[in-house]
């Protein structure tokens, strides 16, 4: 029996508070009479932020805590904030989504979701590692099926659930197989054994492994779920998804890879190029015929995650730390993009991109934040997403990945047209409900907001910004 | 350490033959009433006759209660070990596992105000 | 040798009552294919001189989960009476990629040799494990962030199943 050093529980610090937030949310819950429970959003916003505040100013640990379960490091800290802002961000807009129950437990498993993620982040022992995706998981499908009523949510949930259950027994086949090789569940052991491994063998593993990480990253072909998932889902848990669980995702990938597999570290950049490559096309290409607003940003999400998965064949510092500052971008972007739905789905009950015509006239602000977010996901210059972009294809031909690249950047194009063709509905298209403007509660503006400035200042302080998330990533690599 | 399961396999075997037993006797003995009538085929003997039929649709709130056993149960397979090696943990230890009652309790709590453990 | 007939015996009878879930026409009676099933690695966690897992097995596989599923079915009683069909129009290339992985799984598995630990399963085993489930330098700390999961795992159920 090892002794305690108390120390560690400083490392897990966030964990424990987002744990006891989430008890504080579900004890207020009891005591909030029913009309009051829109209340405990900003409960669960203003606790994220405090826990976003903490992990950001605590030192990172490059010392593996407990027993090399967790390794609460640079990268690891990256991406938690990353969940932190997700989840705070979404906890704001949720409170203004009207064909959603305000509950308490919808604000917990929130909670729950984000705090399985940020163990996803740090998890360096297979155990952790599915303990912490389940709990990411398992509150994802409650809340993509949180509107039980609407038939939508509903098929939504189960079908998110049957994937997500699948994919995840798939992966827990591969972990178990891990295992088996080397007889123990830390990363440095398995790495250690695996170099000793039949490259079969440890291939079979890792690609059992990888059907687990690419759904959650929704890469092809594990992508199905996602547009239905999308649409279904409340457009909050849309926002949620596609940027947390999603970066959730590329955080295990890239620890795994970096970590777990340096044994196949010659075989599987030739995979991931060629699922990057499939994946961007596929996304674009499968987005420009969608009439569904939620539907377009479910395809053009898969896509986004294609170039991220430059990155992180990429590798190295370079990659690494471009992969973190696109997710940042992206989390930013596309929750102000999700926002912008939720308010209008709110007020017309519609996620029909007609039926954004005129929103220039209805809702000026509303269509200039969505305007912004959609030009930041193409990529268009001052945006942050330009500028990500361009780091994500920067440590692309620094590796080599030149191909994979050009890919790239022929598909940004086909994404200009479509992401550019809402822009066109908002501005150009007359309709007759000109006078109708739609209303912006306070939450989702500041959401909006914050959604803007981040993209604006992203894009402009880009280098400060990259050289302190590249000195998080340069621990790995040192 | 098989050996120590020779009588739960006796035990298993036991049962299995109880039950082919009863199935298998009146099927050798062609034990069926001389005179048949609906009445002697009920479940039951006495009482009201049985309406309707047994496969009906449970309410969602039976499921509920299946759902606290299984985390529950779950539960306890966890805590055996722990409760096992009691006398040889520190006090810490001891803590963590009252720690991970007391937080399914929170959750316990929480559903039972919420009245999702209201029988109908 | 015994070993080897009691391995037998509990393989067949997990694999044929796995077969049978699979092509039962009836929902309810694949159910209780499947809990034969469950039994049937209760068996073999015996053989692997593993009783706390074949307990664990019982308690919670064919007890709480077999509960669980029947009681899923009872709510869906119209699925229940359905005779689905069993294949849908893509059987055929499923099959042929099942069996080729199942191919190349075997062959791969039979190839490597496995770490095996030498030492036998002592008296104190369970008592081993409580402590490593408690030790922070070992399952410590998943072991209370398994509590979390059970936490949210109750309060998400609840949460949608709940009739409004």
């Amino acid at each position: 029996m090892g002794t305690f050093d108390t120390s560690q529980l400083l490392a897990i610090l966030p964990q424990i508070l987002l744990v006891v937030l989430a008890l504080i949310v579900l004890a207020a819950d009891l005591g909030t009479p029913r009309g009051k429970k829109r209340s405990l959003g900003i409960v669960t916003a203003v606790g994220l932020l405090i826990v976003l505040i903490v992990t950001l100013a605590w030192p990172e640990t490059t010392e593996p805590v407990f027993g090399g379960a967790l390794r609460v490091d640079g990268v690891g800290k990256a991406f938690q904030a990353i969940f932190l802002l997700s989840g705070l961000l979404v906890a704001l807009i949720s409170m203004d989504f009207r064909p959603l129950r305000q509950d308490g437990a919808y604000y917990a498993m929130l909670l729950f979701s984000v705090l399985g993620m940020s163990l996803m982040a740090a998890a360096e022992d297979l155990v952790m590692l599915y303990v912490a995706i389940e709990i990411a998981g398992i509150s994802a499908y409650v809340l993509v099926g949180y509107m039980r009523e609407d038939a939508l949510s509903a098929e939504a949930g189960v079908k998110y659930l049957l994937f997500g259950a699948f994919s995840s027994t798939v992966m827990v086949y591969g972990l178990s197989l891990l295992y088996g090789i080397a007889g123990g569940t830390g990363y440095g052991r398995v790495a250690a054994v695996l170099l000793q491994t039949p490259f079969q063998l440890a291939m079979v593993a890792f690609l059992l492994v990888l059907v687990g990480f690419g759904f959650k990253v929704a890469m092809v072909p594990m992508h199905f779920w996602g547009p239905d998932t999308y649409q279904g889902a409340p457009t909050p848990i849309t926002a949620f998804i596609s940027v947390a669980s999603k970066a959730a995702g590329f955080a295990v990938l890239a620890r795994a890879l970096h970590f777990l597999f340096p044994a196949l570290n010659n075989d599987w950049p030739a995979l991931l190029v060629a699922i990057s490559m499939v994946t961007i096309t596929l996304g674009n290409l499968l987005a420009v015929p969608q009439r569904n607003i939620k539907r377009m940003l479910a395809y053009s999400s898969i896509a986004q995650a294609g170039y991220v998965l430059i990155g992180i064949t990429a590798g190295g510092v370079a990659g690494i730390t471009a992969v973190i500052f696109y997710l940042l971008v992206y989390a930013v972007t596309n929750i102000g993009a999700f926002s912008i739905v939720s308010m209008v789905a709110s007020h017309i009950d519609s996620d029909d991109i007609q039926d954004y015509a005129a929103l220039s006239r209805r809702s000026p602000a509303l269509a200039l934040a969505m305007m912004v977010a959609l030009l930041s996901l193409a990529g268009v210059p001052p945006s942050g997403g330009f500028v990500g972009k361009l780091f994500l294809f920067a440590a692309g031909i620094k590796a080599g990945l030149v191909p994979l690249v050009v890919v790239a950047v022929l598909n940004v194009i086909v994404a200009l047209y479509y992401y550019l063709n809402v822009v066109k509905v908002m501005y150009t298209v007359r309709s007759e409900h000109e006078e109708d403007a739609i209303a912006v509660p306070a939450p989702s503006r500041l959401v909006l907001v914050l959604s803007v400035t981040g993209v604006l200042l992203l894009g402009i302080l880009a280098a400060p910004c990259y050289n302190v998330m590249s000195n998080w990533v340069t621990g790995w690599f040192s | 350490m098989l050996e120590q399961f020779t009588f739960v396999g006796f035990l298993f075997l036991v049962a299995l033959f109880l039950g082919l037993f009863m199935f298998g006797v009146p099927w050798l003995l062609r034990l069926r009433p001389r005179k048949s009538s609906s009445y002697k085929s009920d479940p039951y003997e006495c009482g009201l006759r049985p309406h309707g039929e047994a496969w009906v649709q449970f309410k969602a709130q039976y499921y509920i209660f299946a759902l606290v056993f299984l985390v529950f149960d779950v539960e306890a397979v966890f805590l055996f070990p722990w409760a096992l090696a009691y006398h040889h943990l520190a006090f810490y230890a001891v803590l963590e596992g009252v720690i991970f009652i007391l937080l399914l309790t929170a959750a316990l709590i929480y559903v039972w105000r919420k009245g999702a453990l209201e029988w109908m | 040798m015994t070993q080897l007939v009691l391995f037998v015996i509990f393989g067949a009878i997990t694999l044929a009552a796995a077969i049978a879930v699979v092509t039962a026409r009836n929902l309810f009676h694949a159910v209780l294919w499947l809990l034969l099933a469950f039994f049937g690695v209760a068996g073999l966690y015996v053989l692997l001189e593993a009783p706390f897992f074949a307990a664990a097995q019982l308690f919670i596989y064919m007890g709480a989960i077999g509960v669980l599923i029947i009681y899923a079915l009872m709510l869906t009683r119209g699925v229940m009476r359905q005779q689905v069909p069993l294949v849908n129009d893509q059987w055929a290339l499923v099959a042929v990629l099942a069996v080729a992985l199942l191919a190349v799984l075997s062959w791969l598995f039979l190839q490597h040799t496995w770490p095996t630990v030498d030492q036998a399963v002592g008296p104190d085993s369970l008592r081993t494990l409580g402590e490593a489930l408690v030790d922070p330098g070992r399952y410590g700390f998943p072991f209370e962030v398994a509590s979390v999961l059970l936490v949210m795992a109750l309060i998400g159920a609840v949460t949608i199943v709940r009739e409004r």
